[in-house]
């Protein structure tokens, strides 16, 4: 799999001193569904937008599609790396849900037909095809997450980043961004969240990196992260595996971070 | 008076602060000082001529006169900012009667700073990274007003619905006055003081009005 | 609900439950859909009731009429009646509502006045607003900051806390006016982990501490699994499951509803779905056996 992005010794430290990230040294693949976690404070959210060019590493380089972020400008980047902010409130301004939703992929140059389809594609995959005339703020906060989200879509970045996408939102809400991540993999673009929900990380990420203190703890496909022997690192950050991975734990059957994985163990025995 | 002014300043050790005050009358200051050096009516102790205009020793004493004024409104304004400790100030206005309305709004709106430049920040943010160009030209970095601006609006606006509640739901509208936490001392001598000031300033201005007295 | 009916031993009436909802149908104003239609709910005092249901159901409506802030300071049509402690929610103003009955949103920050330098004096906001003697406001602060386990945070600035550190400075305001009826509309759904734990923590205590009527909408289930006595789950504006909260949150229709069960309900169901073979003893003691929060390692925004 090719490499879409690198991250090669980087850290960054703010004006005032404070350190958000160290030494990290990360390869993102296309096709890879990756979910970041930690504490409030770990870095994920500085480590992010070391990707989009948000924010420059104090140290070290960063390098998309192996060329290196320093001096491109934040919109140019946006080209390569979609970043769906956790309140959609700090993007939303349009009149209509299908005006912000085409804000993204007009910037980026798209016009016509060729814009339509990308807007259309975005408000049928978040379910809002049937609002697009409807003013943003006559929708409920969560709807509109999923409206912020759609945008982000609409760009058709080859990288996608998705801050906390499942707060706020009611069981429909969560499966609907399941099947939205799902979809994305298998286009083969790279989908990166970052979540408190370990469920959601478990069961729809084939990788998972761990953060605590600025610095990556753990990074490996859920049935290693959640395994016995981490769970201590997880507990130093406050973290706990998810309720299939502990109960596997429990009775026995290894490490099952996801409910199949669980079911077809207790299956099997 | 822009001696007693600067005295104080320095007295306070506030000499550094009050540099932010002190730009901000530059501009001010630049044109005064042009204006009246080169086009005082009637002078003619020229100094040296440009052209058409010349500087005259009047004008410029005019202009250093002006100046002084306008420096030493500057240097008062900034004392009172920064020797007055805001929630001291609307406590006490409260105490004697300002509506509890008005004094939630100005400390409210003063606490509010911080947090609205905050959120700006990350408004402009979320816009780079949807391709909104902030370093291209003029004309480009024009058409992001709406999008910048827009959320910003907007979501204030969506708040007030929610802020507003949250205030009745803590009783902000029961009729009567507001319990002072912390009264403010007046000792005696500092109402003297005050009264004292006040007398003396409009003794001072009804002697400039009436044309007795030079005000400096 | 028949927990929350108390037969007294010496007179046969129930007690007037903290928090009655009889047959109450909401509309908002300039508008000519009901958004509740036909409640009917109550809660007696010192118990906690869990509100579910899919979003857009009319929960966070339920909230502001339970409040008496629905129609009293939003206007709208009220049907039916809404008691809080037998009082009708028709009589009073906003101000006199507010003693009986409290209310916190999702969003920490909007709640808080932003006119206090200290966490104290945005706790004793409330109070003064009453003009209540600077004798009482203090003890009112100093006892709300204790249920609520904050008093460390008296000195702080209130607009440089954590999420979880704000809903509670939050929480203690309202509850520095001492309602005897609590209302919260997702209190921790803009929170991390650890403060959804605070906050929970700090709501069982509270609700154990003092003898007041809790209602709570959440889409977490699992916290209303340790938290709630009773639940409710609410679709298109209508009360359609209500009983104990470990029947309600097992119930089918949750799920069907679109309403996300608590994990250990969720494996038990999809294993007996499989046909496999789950002990539900051992599924709830795993799920019950979590981390629990320490406040002093949620860490202030800097």
């Amino acid at each position: 799999m090719t490499a879409v992005a690198r991250l090669e010794g980087v850290g960054f430290v703010y004006p005032d001193g404070t350190r958000a990230l160290a030494g990290v040294a990360l390869e993102l693949r296309e096709g890879e569904r990756v979910g970041i976690v930690g504490q409030n404070g770990s870095g994920k959210s500085t480590l992010v937008r070391q990707l989009n060019g948000l924010l420059r590493p104090t140290e070290g380089r960063v390098t998309l599609f192996g060329r290196d972020t320093a001096g491109v400008h934040v919109a140019e980047l946006a080209r390569t790396v979609g970043l769906a902010f956790q309140n959609p409130d700090r993007q939303i301004f349009a009149a209509s849900v299908r005006s912000e939703v085409a804000f993204g992929a007009r910037n980026l140059g798209r016009r016509g037909a060729e814009l339509d389809r990308a807007v259309q594609a975005a408000l049928e995959a978040v379910g809002l095809e049937g609002e697009a005339a409807t003013n943003p703020y006559d929708l409920g906060y969560s709807r509109r997450k999923l409206l912020a989200l759609a945008s982000i879509l609409a760009m058709e970045t080859p990288v996608v980043v998705l801050d906390e996408p499942t707060t706020g939102q009611d069981a429909r809400g969560v499966e609907r961004i399941q099947r939205i991540v799902g979809s994305l993999g298998e286009t083969g673009r790279t989908v990166i969240t970052i979540s408190h929900d370990m469920r959601f990380v478990a069961e729809s990420f084939q990788r998972v990196i761990v953060m605590r203190a600025g610095r990556v703890i753990l990074d490996g496909p859920p049935v290693t992260v959640f395994a016995a022997e981490h769970a201590g690192a997880l507990a130093s950050t406050f973290l706990e595996a998810p309720l299939a991975a502990r109960l596997g734990e429990r009775l026995g059957l290894g490490t099952t971070p996801s409910e199949s994985a669980l079911l077809d163990a207790l299956a099997a025995r | 008076m822009l001696a007693i002014v600067l005295a104080i300043a320095l007295a306070a050790r506030l000499g550094r602060a009050m540099r932010p005050y002190l730009l901000a009358t530059l501009p001010l200051v630049i044109s005064i000082l042009l204006v009246n050096t080169f086009l005082y009516p009637g002078a003619t102790d020229r100094i040296l001529t440009l052209g058409p205009v010349s500087a005259t020793w009047t004008g410029l004493a005019e202009a250093l006169q002006a100046t002084a004024r306008v420096v030493a409104f500057a240097l008062s304004v900034a004392l009172l900012a920064l020797t007055t400790a805001i929630d001291d100030l609307l406590d006490d206005l409260e105490h004697r009667g300002l509506g509890r309305r008005t004094i939630f709004v100005i400390g409210s709106a003063i606490r509010t700073v911080p947090r609205m430049i905050e959120r700006a920040g990350e408004i402009v943010d979320a816009q780079r990274a949807r391709g909104l160009d902030t370093e291209g030209s003029v004309w480009r970095r024009a058409r992001g007003v709406v999008p910048l601006a827009g959320p910003m609006v907007l979501s204030a606006l969506s708040e007030v619905e929610e802020r507003t509640m949250a205030l009745e739901a803590r009783a902000f509208s029961a009729p009567g006055r507001r319990t002072t936490l912390r009264p403010l001392p007046d000792r005696p001598a500092e109402r003297a003081l005050r009264w004292g000031l006040f007398l003396a300033a409009v003794v001072l201005v009804g002697l400039s009005v009436s044309g007795r007295f030079p005000l400096p | 609900m028949s927990e929350a009916i108390v037969v007294n031993a010496v007179n046969d009436a129930p007690p007037t439950p903290a928090l009655l909802l009889d047959g109450v149908r909401y509309g908002y104003a300039g508008t000519r859909r009901w958004v509740l239609d036909g409640v009917n709910l109550e809660v007696a005092a010192g118990r906690v009731l869990g509100i579910v249901g899919p979003n857009e159901a009319g929960k966070s409506t339920l909230c502001l009429v339970a409040a008496g802030l629905a129609p009293a300071a939003i206007g709208g049509r009220l049907e039916g009646d809404v008691l809080l402690g037998g009082l009708s929610t028709r009589d009073a103003n906003p101000h006199q509502m507010a003693q009986r009955a409290g209310i916190l949103f999702q969003n920490p920050v909007t709640q808080l006045s932003a006119t206090a330098p200290t966490v104290y004096e945005e706790v004793a906001f409330g109070p003064r607003n009453l003009g209540l003697a600077v004798d009482e406001i203090a003890d009112r602060v100093e006892h709300a900051l204790g249920a609520l386990r904050i008093e460390a945070l008296g000195p702080r600035d209130p607009m440089r806390l954590s999420g979880g550190q704000a809903q509670l400075v939050a929480l203690a305001s309202v509850v520095a006016l001492r309602p005897p009826v609590l209302v919260l509309d997702e209190p921790t759904s803009q929170l991390d982990p650890a403060g959804t734990r605070l906050v929970g923590e700090a709501l069982a205590g509270l609700a154990a501490a003092t003898a007041t009527a809790i209602v709570v909408v959440e889409h977490k289930t699992w916290l209303l699994a340790d938290l709630a006595d009773a639940c409710a789950l609410v679709a298109d504006g209508r009360v359609v499951v209500h009983g104990a909260t470990a029947d309600v949150l097992a119930d089918d229709r949750l799920v069907e509803l679109g309403v996300e069960p608590p994990p250990a309900v969720r494996l038990r169901r999809a294993a007996a779905v499989r046909g496999v073979a789950l002990d539900s003893a051992v599924v709830d003691a795993v799920a019950a056996a979590r981390l629990a929060a320490d406040p002093d390692t949620v860490e202030p925004v800097p």
